[in-house]
């Protein structure tokens, strides 16, 4: 009979990939890639450093392992990779900070980047 | 204005006219408050701390004014290389101010810098940004 969890969660995935995605452009350095993503947690914080602080805000992207293709071959996301995401008239560019596998099966990886800049389409 | 608020702005001066490693638009500001999304570019920040008082001897007064100094920058790769410029820059201010008198204000005499942290571990982390403040002490005897 298999595993009915794992291809339940499969069944979902493949459903969040297919209804509930926008196209953003990955980057590392040079290379690009254009993956399907969905926005996940989106807050806006201040650190608290006792003489300088910093806002920021942490945006979290899930996107499908089998997408991430850098270069032809599949890759694990890397700190300082960026997500680029079009909205309106600006592209709005997210920082990764760190990631981890977002199932038990290790099909979505969650993305938690920082809003570090923006520029004009 | 106040001693507090002359001093650090000479620190400002003193800085911004520097030929340190990299050349620095340093600003004074009460609560230094930046954007993440603006920290691509280099940030020197002077923040006046606090002020110990005592009595030298019968006629005078000593007050002793501590400034925090940030030097903050986003890095994109994290790389000893890129850090490096970043501590060399924080290293040329300690060394630029150490025994310096300060043009605009020379009553203030330098006492001490105090670097206990290189950079902030949080920030490097959670931020992928360079933050390292310096606390610099001036005596003033009037």
């Amino acid at each position: 009979m298999g595993d009915l969890l794992d291809k339940g969660s499969a069944w979902l995935e493949s459903q969040r990939t297919l209804h509930m995605t926008r196209d953003v452009t990955y980057a590392r350095g040079i290379i690009t890639a254009v993956v399907k993503a969905t926005i996940g947690r989106t807050e806006y914080e201040t650190d608290d450093g006792q003489v300088v602080r910093t806002e920021f805000t942490d945006r979290d992207f899930l996107i499908s392992v089998a997408d991430l293709i850098l270069n032809g071959t599949a890759t694990l996301p890397e700190e300082g990779d960026q997500i680029r995401e079009v909205q309106g008239s600006s592209v709005l560019i997210f920082e990764v900070m760190g990631w981890r596998y977002s199932d038990p099966y290790r099909r979505t990886f969650r993305l938690e980047t920082k809003h570090v800049g923006t520029e004009n389409l | 204005m106040s001693v507090m608020t002359d001093v650090a702005d000479a620190i400002v001066a003193e800085l911004n006219a520097a030929t340190l490693s990299q050349p620095v638009n340093a600003v004074r500001s009460y609560l230094p408050q930046y954007k993440l999304t603006e920290m691509q570019t280099l940030h020197v920040t002077v923040v006046p701390k606090g002020i110990v008082l005592a009595n030298p001897d019968r006629s005078r007064s000593q007050a002793d004014y501590s400034f925090d100094v940030a030097v903050q920058k986003k890095f994109s790769t994290g790389s000893n290389e890129e850090l490096d410029v970043l501590t060399d820059l924080v290293q040329d201010i300690v060394s630029f101010l150490r025994n310096k008198r300060l043009d605009s204000f020379p009553n203030a005499v330098w006492m001490k810098t105090e670097l206990p942290l290189l950079y902030a571990p949080d920030h490097m982390d959670q931020l992928r940004q360079f933050t390292s403040v310096l606390t610099l002490t001036y005596r003033v005897i009037q």
